[in-house]
């Protein structure tokens, strides 16, 4: 029996009263230790008895049809078993949260670099060998792959509340800016990988995914089959950043290889291979429009962007999510295009919208303060809606002015000078703020959690990135149980069980976490039973129940195992109120006047992000989120070909992710206390996304600080910079 | 003939195609697969593993350009052999554990092996030791609270490795420079390889077959740094990271430029003299062995020649080099104080210079009497600025005289735009650099490092 939840009311704080008392302390991760021997098994890892090697072909065109694939020209290779094409095949990852085949284009080519057959050979470095000899055939068609350039644009409505137009004309000082962003990856250290086999019609494929229960029911519809004739595995993901939400190509080959050929196929991506045909973040062109009185109150908020895809992808880099909620004004206007163009598709990474649209807005914020003459943390505070701008729901808990004041104090901003006067020899030195906002979620998760005398296990589908989702369901299920979290077992992973909500969108921990919740609850309910005492006199601790003057050893009271089942999922709470987690970015740099060099010296991020899980794994997805915001502002960008769409930068030496050197030994975060009950039961909002979301904004408003001059294309360059000093 | 090395402290002996890298082997055929492959070409580092040599000590290398030949007579050390025979945890792995250095887990393998090698070295230098590992998740502070945690600790004692001798090596790795030497002119088609830092990506990316090989990590006497009177002497075979140890004194402007030089782990196996000989146009040391006034030494079975390196780099390619001709050492002067040095990139670490400027103006009672000034990355080859030179020579050394010879930056330069920098940016920048050179030697500060981060 499962317990199945609604979230339609606040919550009591549970988490509060129990006892075992590990909820938000700073466990260390129960995989650490197989992490560090390298002994935890990542897809790739496992070695098959009878596998064989599948390398992806790419194509090298950008737009037409394979006439030909050339199996002839390889088939003779040493080793070479086959080339394998099938209309099954998929032209990129499915887009996160999708649960249905991705494009399926047969022998059409969308974009320069997607996967046309997989070259299946006894050893990898013969699939590799001829996967690079194949001589294949196209017949090309033109398609323009620079969104600049492209005729085929979607205008989309604009999102509005109040007259934009009205209040514009009202205001004494307007602001009226273009941003650009380029195109991001991920570049989750571990590269896409997959293996699958078939036994008896089913198919079983370890593979690097986010969400598996998705990517269960993406795989099924894919190869036409039902779902329980689909079994996936992952339980340890080298990084997902939003690349592994959905099926990739890579596994989708493996399976359809492996079935063709009867036997295991292990196909994974090379570098290249996942900056090609892995969805990046779209390139932005963000038009920013503030308006204000001359005493700092914002009237006008206008937020346009331009984003990219491919023909065919639902997604849209949702640019302006947070500037819909953030500030108040009298009118506010967002309208999105999307150019379609021939080039690797777009998708979700890390924080989709605010990573990049964040920057745009708070760059604004910053050049309006200055042009108002208001200290940009007033302008700010000055500005916080009542309610939610757009559609005037209550926000649930909002600690963002808290999160402002307590920063600014701790950061020294009261100390702050004037723009473009403090020089250490001869580099320029300047401090920048921005908020940080993300919307939180609830996605229907399913958890069951087993109790044998003073053991418990978890059992979900869901997936641990790195977050910490081990460690953090010990801590759910060994607080309500009262056990200390080494004596719960998490596995996770595995599409055999409970299907929970994966890790994207920084809800995975809120969602499965709230279903483990649930059915520790249930179990609790029992234990009550099995005791004599009503539920809510149940303490339980150290393996101890006690409850109305009785008390029992689990180990001795649980003769026979115990199992609780739950799922949840969001429901009136959540079109009465709004949740997003919020936070200030403080940042120091210094500019060198010569050459344009950025060196970030401090950054501090205070946040509110509901009730703590682990101050440990927390902490580190908040610095993590912050140096992807350096990276973002200074170093990360793709760079493609603009003739056909192919990826320059596809690799680590070109694709530059900030490295170690490139962050301050000073970075501090600080958490203030919140628990978020319209949210859920456990009072929690997302995490992983926070650090991101307006980290980057910090670091360019402190450059134009620093110089007194503004960058308005990302990343700061140093020949970015050196120019913007031009006089 | 085999390759013979120690594997997680194991006898173990080899042979196969020259070109097999350590990390396929270790993956494919070894079954240890807890080295990963992040990128397969040096930039990544979660492929670092522990090798030691016999009076040379333990250094990080990345195991995905490393081929096999390369490890003869050394031990290897992976991650499954930092932990102690029995299990035991080695304290960094303890630290990385409590401070959550390991988040996805996929790059920790690669820090450990890092970390460990570091911690047995007792370098605790915690900045440049992790320089050559990418993490996606952590944001690299908790990692280097780790590394500082277990500093203190002793050093367990399975990590110390003694490779012993290991018997003749097969003969495509040459045990001298005179069997070198020998070999290459009876096989002047065949392709050196010396660290493999730039080699093993013809292999690994560009997917090349190389029918026919020499390894050089046998030639011990191309190998070192020494003195000879005014005169410091390079053995092509020196690793960067020697090179770095045995500048550090002499020239600290261009030890400095060679520490942001790839990462420990790439210093640690790239030579001088690959260096020099791929003729990069964007190789960091040239420029500042140019503005030293380095001589390249060559040999081609017993006869040697000599030139300024300059003259060595004939066009983007192009070197003057002969078929079977090796370059064997290069001599620059012990001493040069005012030779700076000045690497400009995108991103801080492990990153091709944008612009590389280095500056060697000798100043004799207020005149400039002798201008050394070279650049990377504003041509197709590490070219000297003659013109700024010549505008300077014979002039006082003061800012009038600095700002006189911007200008003639324009007559030696026409660099490109690319994704490392605008060519407006590159032309400009090093007009920069020398106006900054000219503060640095009035004692103004202007090193990033000054820049705490």
């Amino acid at each position: 029996m499962k317990d199945h939840f609604t979230m339609d009311e606040p919550q009591p704080r549970v988490l509060d009263e129990t006892k075992q008392g590990v909820i938000g302390t700073p466990m260390d991760r129960p995989d650490g230790a197989r992490k560090v021997s390298g002994t935890a098994g990542y897809a790739a890892d496992h070695k098959v008895e009878g596998m064989a090697h599948g390398v992806l072909v790419r194509a090298t065109i950008s737009r037409g049809r394979v006439t030909d694939i050339g199996r002839a020209s390889v088939m003779d290779l040493d080793g070479v078993i086959e080339v394998v094409t099938d209309p099954r095949m998929t032209r990129n990852p499915a887009q996160g949260m999708a649960g249905e085949a991705p494009v399926q284009p047969g022998d059409d080519v969308h974009y320069h670099g997607q996967p046309i057959a997989v070259v299946v050979a006894e050893t990898f470095e013969a699939a590799r060998d001829a996967a690079q000899r194949l001589v294949v055939t196209y017949r090309k068609e033109d398609a323009a792959s620079d969104p600049d350039a492209t005729p085929d644009t979607e205008v989309g409505d604009p999102e509005t509340a109040g007259d934009f137009d009205a209040a514009w004309a009202k205001a004494d000082v307007r602001l009226d800016r273009t941003y650009t962003t380029p195109s991001q990856v991920s570049a989750a250290m571990e590269p896409h990988a997959a293996i699958a086999e078939w036994t008896d019609g089913r198919v079983e494929l370890r593979s690097s995914l986010q969400m598996v229960r998705f990517n269960k029911a993406e795989l099924a519809d894919t190869l036409g089959i039902d779902a329980d004739r689909v079994r996936i595995l992952s339980p340890f993901v080298g990084g997902g950043f939003g690349s592994k939400l959905g099926l990739g190509p890579e596994a989708v080959a493996a399976a359809i290889a492996s079935e063709k050929l009867g036997r295991p196929v292990r196909v994974v991506m090379s570098r290249q291979n996942v900056f090609d045909a892995v969805l990046r973040r779209s390139e932005t062109r963000q038009r920013v429009r503030l308006g204000a009185s001359k005493d700092g109150q914002l009237l006008a908020l206008s937020h346009d962007d331009r984003v990219s895809n491919l023909d065919g992808e639902g997604f849209a880099e949702p640019v302006s999510q947070a500037s819909q909620f953030l500030y108040r004004a009298d009118g506010l206007s967002f309208t999105q295009t999307v150019a379609r163009i021939a080039a690797t598709p777009a998708g979700s990474v890390r924080a989709p919208g605010e990573a990049v649209g964040m920057v745009a807005l708070e760059a604004a914020m910053d050049e309006l303060a200055d042009e108002l003459g208001v200290d940009p943390v007033e302008l700010r505070l000055n500005n916080l809606p009542d309610t939610h701008p757009m559609d005037g729901r209550a926000f649930s808990t909002r600690r963002l002015a808290d999160c402002l004041q307590d920063g600014a104090a701790r950061f020294g901003w009261a100390d702050r000078w004037t723009r473009g006067t403090r020089r250490e020899g001869d580099w320029l030195i300047g401090m920048g703020v921005a908020s940080a906002a993300r919307s939180n979620m609830l996605v229907k998760s399913a958890a069951r959690v087993r109790l044998q005398g003073d053991r418990a296990v978890v059992e979900t589908d869901m997936t641990d990135i790195g977050t910490g989702t081990y460690a953090i369901l010990s801590q759910i299920a060994g607080e309500m149980l009262g056990l200390s979290p080494d004596r719960v077992d998490v596995r996770l992973g595995d599409s055999d069980l409970p299907g929970a909500s994966g890790s994207g969108g920084s809800f995975g921990a809120s969602s499965a976490g709230s279903a483990t919740f649930l059915a520790a609850k249930r179990i609790r309910r029992d234990i009550a039973r099995k005791l004599g005492c009503p539920e809510d006199a149940l303490t339980l601790q150290n393996g101890r129940a006690r409850g109305d003057n009785r008390e029992a050893d689990l180990s001795e009271l649980i003769d026979q195992e115990l199992v609780g089942e739950a799922e949840i999922e969001a429901g009136k709470t959540d079109e009465s109120h709004f949740s997003a987690g919020f936070g200030a970015h403080f940042a120091e740099v210094a500019v060198n006047e010569w050459t344009g060099e950025v060196r970030v010296r401090r950054m501090l991020a205070v946040m509110s992000m509901g009730r703590i899980l682990n101050e440990k794994t927390a902490r580190s997805q908040a610095l993590g989120g912050m140096i992807w915001g350096i990276g973002t502002a200074l170093t990360e960008e793709v760079q493609s070909d603009a003739r056909d769409g192919h990826v320059v930068t596809r690799d680590l030496a070109n694709y530059h992710v900030p490295s170690h050197a490139d962050v301050p030994g000073d970075m501090q975060v600080v958490f203030l206390e919140e628990r978020d009950d319209w949210a859920n039961p456990i009072q929690t909002k997302g995490i992983g996304e926070l650090g991101i979301s307006g980290a980057g904004a910090a670091v360019i408003n402190a450059i134009s600080h620093a110089t007194g001059h503004r960058t308005y294309d990302c990343p700061a360059l140093p020949d970015r910079v050196i120019s913007s000093l031009a006089p | 003939m085999a390759i013979r090395f120690l594997l997680n402290g194991e006898a173990v002996e080899w042979d196969g195609p020259p070109t097999r890298t350590l990390l396929d082997w270790l993956r494919e055929e070894r079954g240890l697969t807890g080295t990963k492959e992040g990128c397969n070409e040096g930039d990544c580092g979660a492929c670092t593993v522990m090798v030691t040599e016999e009076g040379g000590g333990a250094k990080p290398l990345n195991a995905c350009i490393l081929f096999m030949p390369q490890l003869h007579g050394r031990a290897v050390r992976t991650v499954e052999g930092i932990a102690g025979p029995g299990g035991q945890m080695h304290p960094v792995q303890e630290a990385m554990v409590a401070l959550h250095g390991s988040q996805c887990g996929f790059c920790t393998p690669g820090f450990i092996v890092s970390m460990a090698t570091a911690h047995l070295n007792g370098d605790t230098g915690h900045d440049d030791a992790l320089a050559g590992n990418l993490c996606r998740c952590t944001g690299y502070a908790p990692i280097v609270r780790a590394a500082e945690a277990a500093a203190s600790e002793p050093v367990p004692d399975w990590m110390r490795d003694a490779p012993g001798k290991a018997g003749l090596a097969p003969p495509y790795v040459p045990e001298s420079a005179d069997a070198l030497a020998e070999w290459y002119v009876e096989n002047p088609d065949g392709v050196l390889i010396a660290g493999a830092t730039d080699v093993g990506l013809w292999v690994t990316k560009s997917l090349r077959d190389l029918p026919k090989v020499a390894f050089l990590n046998g030639c011990a006497d191309l190998r070192g740094v020494t003195r000879e009177g005014e005169t410091l002497r390079i053995g092509a075979m020196t690793t960067m990271t020697e090179v770095l140890a045995g500048v550090r004194k002499a020239h600290p402007s261009y030890a400095e430029l060679i520490r942001r030089y790839g990462s420990v782990q790439v210093r640690s196996a790239a030579t001088i003299g690959g260096n020099i000989a791929n003729g990069s146009p964007i190789g960091d040391n040239p420029p500042a062995l140019i503005a030293l006034g380095a001589t390249l030494h060559l040999r081609r079975g017993a006869e040697r020649r000599e030139m300024p390196l300059e003259a060595f780099f004939l066009d983007y390619g192009k070197q003057d080099r002969q078929p079977g001709e090796f370059v064997e050492a290069v001599t620059l002067p012990a001493e040069a104080p005012s030779l700076r040095c000045y690497k400009l990139s995108k991103r801080f670490d492990q990153d091709i210079s944008a612009v590389c400027g280095c500056f060697n103006v000798t100043v004799t009672d207020g005149v400039v009497a002798e201008a050394r000034i070279a650049f990377g990355g504003m041509a197709g080859v590490p070219k000297r600025a003659a013109a700024v030179e010549a505008a300077l020579v014979g002039q006082p050394w003061s800012e009038e005289t600095v700002e006189a010879a911007l200008p003639a930056f324009g007559e030696d330069f026409t660099p490109m735009s690319d994704m490392r920098a605008s060519a407006d940016y590159r032309l400009e920048t090093a007009r920069n650099m020398l106006t900054r050179y000219y503060h640095d030697l009035a004692g103004a500060p202007v090193s990033v490092l000054k820049v705490s981060a």
